[in-house]
């Protein structure tokens, strides 16, 4: 009988997993749009993240805190910035909201995190920075603030 | 004919020439670290503060930091975060009022990281003074270990925080040299930027291990001392005309 169990809840969380993992057309269950949603590839395969996407963001803590390590790739910050969804006037919904990337399969997994007490759940800066995210990256202004903070 | 091609390589060289010749020519201070690599015991980061040039009723360094770190009050002034605070001191014998601003003095010797049961607060390679908020369990030993007063914690749940500065309740925070922005490059602090913009330049950062870095030239040209020296913590933010 434990067993059953055991195996239905794997069931169930196996399911729960596929029913999120879309864009390959079928939207991931998000509202708005976001950058990711016009992009091909994570920052790993997509395999590999959907199983261990935590392990790259635990690697990247230390490696930033501890070491100054900064580069992109693995960064949370970046997640967010290509994860997160726009409504229609533009402005970002937060990840960890209702329905959205990051929440969204947690709460099918029942996994819980609390990253976002701390960390921004959404792209924000100081105004005086200049560095903003927004949705249309054909601004010439975007493009280039991209290409900047790149190298 | 320009086709879509054309357009695209055109803008895209246009680009290359007008944003990273710049970038050649602007000859920077120092080299900056690449965004892959561990920082180093090569540079040490420090501060000059020249009190003399430090205005009374002035808070423009207060104000820049909160707005870098996203430090919001709560009307609580016993306990908001403060990062950097304004002190006004008066000598006893001279009567002479001195005002400037007080941070975590980043010392080589550290109380706090001494005091820290499970090394959350800690000392980088290139000096910087800080809390891991990731393994800090905001037992606040190292906020009374602090001669300075320099460090505040967390009471409550926070919303709105900076992309770039992460922060919540139950952790224990202070300044750090703005080590985001120093880690990408930037040759200054919040602080400091905002002190020259109000027309002061009281605070100057920089790699107190540089000998031609403008924090050494400061340090260099004026006579500075360490706050409670006696306490031989070795910090890296100096005072001049106190
Ligand atoms: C530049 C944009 C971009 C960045 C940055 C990025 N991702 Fe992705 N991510 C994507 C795209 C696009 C996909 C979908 C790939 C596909 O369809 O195969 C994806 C897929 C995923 C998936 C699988 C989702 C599913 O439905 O199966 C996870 C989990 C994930 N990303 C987490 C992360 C995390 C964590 C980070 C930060 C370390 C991150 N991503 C950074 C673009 C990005
Ligand atoms: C108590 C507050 C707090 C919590 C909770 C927290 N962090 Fe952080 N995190 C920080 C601070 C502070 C930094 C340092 C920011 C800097 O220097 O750029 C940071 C930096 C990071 C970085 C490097 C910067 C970046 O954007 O890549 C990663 C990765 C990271 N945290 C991952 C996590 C993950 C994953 C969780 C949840 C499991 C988490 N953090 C929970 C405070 C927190
Ligand atoms: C495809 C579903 C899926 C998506 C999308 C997803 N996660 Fe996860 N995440 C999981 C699962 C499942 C676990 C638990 C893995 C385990 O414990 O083996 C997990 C675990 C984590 C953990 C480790 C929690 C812990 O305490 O060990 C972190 C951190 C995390 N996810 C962050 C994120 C962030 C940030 C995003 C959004 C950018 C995200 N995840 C998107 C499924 C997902």
């Amino acid at each position: 009988m434990k067993h059953l169990k055991i195996s239905f809840l794997i069931f169930i969380l196996s399911v729960g997993i596929q029913n999120v993992s879309s864009h390959d057309g079928s939207p991931h269950v998000t509202t708005g749009k976001s950058k990711a949603d016009s992009q091909e590839a994570c920052v790993e395969p997509t395999e590999l993240m959907r199983k261990e996407h935590y392990m790259f963001l635990l690697h990247q803590r230390d490696e930033t805190v501890i070491d100054g390590v900064r580069t992109k790739k693995h960064s949370f910050a970046n997640c967010i910035d290509c994860h997160v969804s726009y409504d229609e006037q533009g402005k970002a919904i937060p990840i960890n909201a209702e329905g959205q990337f990051c929440q969204e399969c947690h709460v099918k997994t029942a996994t819980n995190i609390t990253c976002f007490s701390c960390h921004a759940a959404e792209p924000r800066f100081p105004q005086h920075s200049g560095m903003t995210s927004k949705m249309n990256s054909n601004d010439i202004n975007e493009l280039v603030k991209h290409i900047n903070n790149d190298k | 004919m320009i086709n879509r091609r054309n357009f695209l390589v055109k803008s895209a060289s246009a680009l290359a020439i007008t944003f990273v010749v710049p970038s050649l020519l602007s000859g920077k201070a120092h080299a900056k670290k690449p965004l892959a690599q561990k920082v180093t015991d090569k540079q040490s980061w420090g501060i000059h503060v020249d009190a003399g040039k430090c205005v009374e009723g002035c808070t423009a360094c207060v104000d820049a930091c909160n707005e870098e770190n996203g430090l919001t009050g709560f009307g609580r002034p016993e306990t908001d975060s403060q990062w950097i605070r304004k002190v006004t001191v008066k000598n006893k014998t001279t009567d002479k009022i001195t005002t400037m601003p007080m941070m975590c003095q980043h010392c080589e010797n550290p109380p706090c990281c001494d005091v820290c049961p499970t090394g959350a607060s800690f000392k980088r390679v290139d000096g910087i003074v800080m809390v891991n908020q990731h393994t800090c369990i905001g037992c606040r030993y190292c906020m009374m270990a602090c001669p300075f007063k320099a460090r505040s914690f967390v009471h409550e749940t926070l919303t709105q925080q900076n992309t770039n500065a992460p922060r919540g309740k139950g952790c224990v925070e202070s300044c750090n040299l703005c080590v985001n922005r120093i880690d990408h490059g930037s040759e200054t602090t919040a602080c400091e930027d905002a002190c020259n913009k109000a027309g002061h330049s009281a605070i100057t950062f920089g790699d107190l291990k540089n000998p031609s870095s403008k924090v050494r030239l400061a340090i260099d040209s004026n006579s500075p001392r360490r706050l409670r020296n006696d306490l031989n913590l070795q910090q890296k933010v100096f005072y001049s005309n106190i």
